[in-house]
């Protein structure tokens, strides 16, 4: 095997390419001020060379930010193009175009220039989902009425916020004056930016260290040592066509059909090492609702991450450097004008769940070719935005509302928990009713709506807000109409809800996508988070398994006897009971 | 006085004995028994008074490092632990922060799901519930904490753990219903998630508490245990146990906070670098002590020990709220295995052949190249002189495993070797910046201290990696943890959540709380009969920017606080702001999140190294080959065996040369000078 650079001079480049993402992603995380980037955790941090090929990624960031990065150079290096204009030293570009690689307009992109010897040599990138980004509505999520990408926010095409060093003023003050509760979004933005020449600062040294031609020797290696990696995942799969159709709710209150339970379909072609994913199949695009996905920087990130997770499990393989390199195995097609490929300026602010939705999707296709590697269906996501005005100061808060996996071989699926392309994390309690006129009223597992399967698939949440003023919230959310299926005679899992109860004492059932909606001092919004599907016959779970869920509430005695055959009587197995109606004595 | 310090390791127990007034150490090693760590404590303690020539009734105080709380919470092996927790939260330990901790997985598993520190089942929920700022906004349902209590004895727990929201700003809750429980349940640990760290975010919290609940009352079973076994020896000398926060504590302390222990063994190691380094005028130190499967490694900043900060410390997965040291552990030591992997990348660890089968070259079975067999290919480590001769390598086996892995990888096997420890050394060196470099400390202003078994081996290449020009290796790099037990000083921590932002806080309250603070911390020295001119009170704070989420550490003065005292807190947290993120936003509203107090009783201890005053000519035992890169090509050297404990003191010499003791091999690499100080450490510096 060829190598360009010696291998243990390779390993020690790469140790130290990861350590800079890491050290970026640390920092960022710690100055930033909204919850959203230092609590939830969504953002990413990356190295990329010259023309955007990423080099390492941040551990801690969330995939669906650090994924998209290599899109979010391709399109500063070809918005530049087209006006004829060049990146110089001093430079910092911010982008956000989702029609340019950007994921969607709120995950703001900062981009660094290195130089090496007068040269472009890469890139040091941030990038991080902003609180409010100028759209119709407060908040960065639930515009999920958005009717084109003007409707979304402020659109940034390579727009350099410093130019040769100098910082452009009149575009920090278009961003004060068009954003609200600026002063938290710009600081989020500076905080990126100086997470981002961090970065460059360190690979700046490690270029002058060792040089562009080992350096770049050295990542060319890992490239396509994580190449061969995949491939050699990809050739131990049978050869063949793997395909799987899933339902998304689209706007389950809109009168137009076409705007509801939507269908997601992915074709999987498997050849020696090679993979090629096809969505035809797949609804057309939602001209004017924004649940439409970027193909690059949204339904590529799905797509790669599903395989990868499934094919290279970090649990199993261990800590595989994650960068262009695993994704040449794979192309990816969407027919043009599909909701998986819209054409501009179809609105994407809302792709959030659509995406997640064509990774559940992949990975349903896939399951019969590595049913050990996989889960039952996910459970997808929803994301709440709050927002009011306390003592006449604007505020925004938001939350995303975990899903769940489905059962998995030998093991349940995990509970309550961002699923697929999503890994964000909660807000504490605590947090929120310190700084926000909220309170949360219970957060929980559900109770005895489980996927059944020899492993249950995971059980959603409900989580509970209390408005103590009169405010607003929007919700981007998806999952209630269809339930996450069951695979090899699983039961399918449970959808999600999300009630309204109004302190006049109404109780509604909302939609999973609601506008901007005021609501009154008092009024309670709460999210019952799905469940995922289960794996293989309830009737084979162990019954201590399912003595155990009984114990621990999750199930009912009738449950169990119902859903797994198991006959619980006085605290235990009532094993010759349950051999009986298994059919075993 | 007579002091001994015992550390228990997970192989070896490593003891010494001090007399504090003549200066006289003695060490000894013996081997650990997991079953029952008192046992060899015992028998070493037996031993060492042996060689001491005393009877074990004149050591007056025994100083202790334990692993059985951090055990406990490796193998998930503790109490049937329960919980009480607000109606509409029974999951908050379940749901944790609902992120994964792998990104790419499916198969993973959540440790806090798939080992729960506490089942749904003994999960109670009752009626009370606080607001932010502490004020009830429904009264606690004493009657629902008494049922449940009652049905928690049924189900036959063995510790409760009382966890209500806000409770960090309000306990009152917490405490009436531990009241309750402890009169249902006298036998049965109880503990309040306030008691154990009073910060806010619940999941930590209760984590953290549910974590000391669980170790709780094994913890105390062999604190008690070993306690009455000293009395047989006929020790009457006081126990102190040493905690993750790298202070002492008595063994009451310890039975209301066991989790105060979880890195009570680590900590010793990193104390005594810290009292060597201190002793040789070195206050800004990295210290480096590699064993068998990892490396711990911790920074001294101006004479003190690092702590790590409230959001980064964890322990088998699960997060930890309480003040530690921060130590930083990686995967690589000398049995760590070298490899190809699947995608035919070089690899050194984080998989270790650990004792057995060990290295090859241990005569085992080992049959995988390790670093170990890496530095004998080198000839860094002597076969027939390892462990002062007590043990001889085997070097063609060496030989045979590094020459295999050097065919697949197309180099020579002494190419190959190199390169084995160069990747290890990169590991440590990344390491130690991700602690340095990444907080805004220039490691090159430190010294590295290199320790336990593999430290001296590789200590100055690993400097050289990260352009540090100092190395020290202390006299007893083997058992330099149970050194740090005789350097420490009785410490407990007390805080509170202030939530107080610059402009808008009342300098009276925050006044209030360290005052509260002190008091608390001093009734417990009173109980501890720690004289009060011998108590000292460190007042702290935890800082950020207001919308923030993450603090920083700053010393506030001590004195009544006033707005100059507090204008220097300010600029302090600005400063360092700048220094640990290369940032700072001037013009932004500060935020005091916690305050703290850092209580330390004075004891007696180890005052100064035994001095060392050995002249003359050093001993050299033989030399042999042995190969180093210089300026980038290998480069093979004759190079001397030379007993350690014959350098004489402050004679410089030049490298190569191996240094040979009982307990390690130190290693100079060409282009180092090095030379034993008056307290016997090897001291080592290079031309950069």
């Amino acid at each position: 095997m060829q190598t360009r650079v010696d291998p243990i001079l390779a390993a020690v480049i790469h140790g130290a390419l990861e350590n800079i993402a890491v050290e970026m992603g640390h920092k960022l995380m710690r100055m930033s001020y909204s919850s959203i980037i230092r609590e939830s955790e969504d953002f990413g941090t990356a190295l990329t060379d010259a023309t955007g090929r990423q080099l390492c990624e941040c551990t801690m960031s969330t995939p669906l930010q650090s994924g998209p990065i290599p899109g979010y150079i391709a399109g500063i290096l070809g918005e530049l193009e087209k006006r004829g204009d060049k990146v110089q030293p001093g430079d910092v570009f911010m982008h956000n175009d989702p029609y340019g690689g950007a994921s969607h307009g709120p995950d703001v992109g900062f981009a660094v220039p290195i130089f090496h010897k007068g040269e472009l040599a890469g890139f040091s990138v941030t990038t991080a989902h902003h609180l409010d980004i100028g759209a119709l509505t407060p908040g960065s999520c639930g515009i999920v009425d958005a009717v084109d990408t003007y409707a979304e926010g402020l659109q940034f095409k390579a727009i350099r916020v410093y130019d040769a060093g100098r910082k452009v003023e009149p575009v920090w003050q278009i961003l004060r004056s068009n954003i609200r509760i600026a002063d938290l979004v710009v600081g989020d933005m500076e905080a990126q930016i100086a997470a981002a020449r961090i970065g460059a600062e360190r690979y700046s040294a490690l270029l002058e260290q060792y040089g562009l031609e080992t350096v770049t020797g050295a990542y060319e290696d890992l490239l396509d040592y994580s190449e061969r990696l995949m491939r050699d995942a990809i050739s131990r799969i049978p050869d063949g066509r793997y395909n799987a159709r899933t339902f998304i709710d689209g706007y389950l209150d809109d009168p137009d059909p076409a705007l509801k339970e939507l269908p997601i379909e992915v074709t999987l072609t498997v050849s020696g090492s090679d993979i090629h994913v096809d969505l035809t199949g797949t609804a057309p695009q939602t001209t004017n609702k924004p649940i439409n996905m970027p193909l690059v920087g949204t339904v590529d990130c799905a797509v790669w991450l599903t395989l990868r997770s499934i094919l290279l499990d970090s649990d199993v393989y261990g800590n595989i450097p994650q960068n262009s390199g695993l994704t040449r195995p794979i192309t990816i097609h969407a027919p043009k004008g599909c909701l998986a490929n819209p054409i501009f300026p179809a609105p994407v602010i809302a792709r959030f769940c659509s995406g997640n939705a064509v990774a559940d999707t992949v990975m349903k296709a896939i399951a019969p070719a590595v049913p050990k590697q996989v889960s039952a269906g996910i459970g997808n996501l929803r994301v709440m935005a709050f927002s009011g005005a306390s003592g006449g100061k604007p505020w925004v808060h938001m939350e995303i509302m975990e899903g769940a996996y489905g059962g998995r071989a030998g093991k349940d699926g995990m509970d309550a928990v961002d699923t697929l392309y999503a890994n964000t994390r909660n807000n504490p309690i605590e947090d929120i009713e310190s700084h926000l006129p909220l309170r949360v009223l219970q957060y929980e597992l559900r109770e005895d709506v489980a996927g059944a399967g020899t492993w249950r698939g995971g059980i959603g949440s409900i989580r509970s807000f209390e408005l103590l003023e009169d405010g607003a919230v929007s919700v981007e959310g998806d999952g209630q109409r269809f339930r996450p299926w069951g695979f090899l005679d699983g039961k399918d899992g449970s959808p999600a809800k999300v009630e309204l109860a109004r302190a006049s004492g109404d109780v509604v059932n909302l939609p999973s996508k609601i506008p901007y909606r005021q609501l009154a001092k008092g009024d309670c919004i709460t999210a019952y988070g799905p469940c995922g599907g289960g794996y293989g016959d309830p009737t084979k779970r162990d019954p201590k398994l399912v003595l155990d869920d009984v114990l621990d509430e999750l199930i009912t005695p009738e449950t169990a006897q119902s859903d797994y055959a198991v006959v619980i009587a006085g605290g235990a197995v009532d094993e010759a009971a349950t051999r009986r109606l298994r059919g075993e004595a | 006085m007579i002091a001994l310090g015992v550390d228990v390791g997970g192989t070896f127990t490593d003891l010494i004995l001090a007399d504090l007034a003549k200066g006289a150490v003695t060490i000894h090693k013996v081997p650990s028994t997991p079953a029952n760590p008192a046992e060899g404590v015992i028998a070493g303690i037996q031993g060492i008074c042996e060689i001491a020539g005393i009877v074990p009734e004149a050591i007056t105080a025994v100083f202790h490092g334990t692993t059985v709380g951090t055990n406990a919470m490796l193998v998930h092996d503790g109490a049937i632990t329960s919980m009480i927790t607000n109606k509409g939260f029974r999951d908050v330990l379940h749901i944790g922060r609902h992120q994964r901790p792998q990104h790419y997985s499916i198969m993973q598993d959540l440790p806090w799901q798939n080992r729960p520190l506490i089942h749904r089942r003994f999960r109670k929920t009752v009626e009370g519930r606080l607001d932010a700022q502490g004020a009830e906004l429904v009264p606690l349902d004493e009657e629902a904490v008494a049922q449940a209590a009652r049905e928690l004895g049924e189900a036959g727990v063995e510790a409760v753990l009382i966890g209500f929201l806000f409770s960090y700003v309000n306990p009152a809750h917490e405490r009436r219903a531990a009241e309750i429980v402890r009169e249902i349940l006298p036998d049965v640990f109880v503990t309040t998630s306030a008691d154990v760290s009073p910060q806010f975010r619940e999941f930590e919290r209760f984590t953290t508490a549910a974590m000391s609940a669980f170790i709780g009352p094994k913890v105390r079973r062999y604190i008690s245990n070993l306690s009455g076994e000293l009395a047989k020896l006929g020790i009457t000398g006081e126990l102190r146990v040493m905690t993750s926060s790298g202070g002492l504590a008595t063994p009451e302390m310890i039975a209301e906070r066991p989790a105060s222990t979880l890195l009570s063994g680590l900590v010793a190691g990193v104390r005594g670098g810290e009292w060597v380094g201190q002793h040789a005028g070195i206050d800004k130190l990295v210290t480096l002590d590699i064993g068998g499967t990892s490396a711990d490694i911790g920074i001294i900043r101006d004479g003190r020990l690092t702590e790590s900060d409230a959001r980064s410390a964890q322990i088998a997965g699960f997060p930890v709220m309480l003040p530690m040291i921060d130590i930083h552990t990686i995967g690589a030591g000398g049995g760590s295995i070298a490899y190809l992997d699947q995608g035919k990348a070089f690899r050194v660890g984080p998989q270790s052949a650990g004792a057995v089968p060990g290295p090859a070259a241990y005569r085992r079975g080992g049959t995988v190249p390790t670093v170990t067999d890496a530095n004998v290919v080198l000839g860094r480590l002597v076969p027939e002189r390892f462990l002062g001769g007590r043990m001889s390598l085997d070097a063609e086996a060496s030989a045979r495993v590094i020459g295999e892995l050097a065919e697949k990888l197309g180099r020579t096997p002494e190419e190959t070797a190199e390169g084995v420890l160069t990747v290890l050394n990169s590991n440590m060196a990344n390491a130690i910046r991700s602690r340095t470099v990444q907080k805004g400390i220039d490691p090159r202003e430190f010294t590295l201290s290199g320790f336990g078994g593999g430290g001296p081996l590789q200590a100055a290449e690993t400097a050289a990696m990260l352009g540090m020009t100092s190395v020290l290796i202390p006299p007893h790099p083997g058992i330099t943890s149970a050194v740090g037990l005789l350097t420490a000083d009785l410490e407990y921590h007390a805080l509170r959540t202030a939530f107080a932002v610059k402009g808008e806080l009342e300098i009276s309250r925050l006044q209030a709380l360290y005052d509260d603070m002190e008091a608390e911390l001093g009734a417990i020295f009173e109980r501890d009969k720690v004289p009060a001119d011998r108590v000292r009170m460190l007042r702290q704070a935890d800082l950020r920017y207001v919308g923030q989420g993450y603090e920083l550490k700053i010393d506030v003065p001590d004195g009544p606080l006033s707005e100059e005292s507090l204008e220097t807190v300010w600029r302090a947290f600005h400063d360092r702001h700048r220094a640990e993120y290369g940032h700072a936003f001037e013009s932004s509203p500060i935020e005091i999140v916690t305050v703290k107090v850092r209580g330390l009783g004075l004891v007696d201890k180890l005052s100064e190294p035994p001095v060392y005053a050995v002249s003359g000519e050093p001993t050299q035992v033989g030399s042999g080959r042995c190969v180093f890169r210089v300026d980038g090509n290998l480069q093979a050297f004759e190079t001397p065996h030379i007993e350690r404990t014959t350098l004489p003191v402050d004679v410089k010499y030049s490298g190569p040369a191996i240094l040979l003791q009982t307990d390690t091999t130190t290693v100079v690499p060409p282009g180092w000078i090095y030379w034993a100080d008056r307290y016997g450490n090897v001291r080592m510096t290079r031309d950069n």
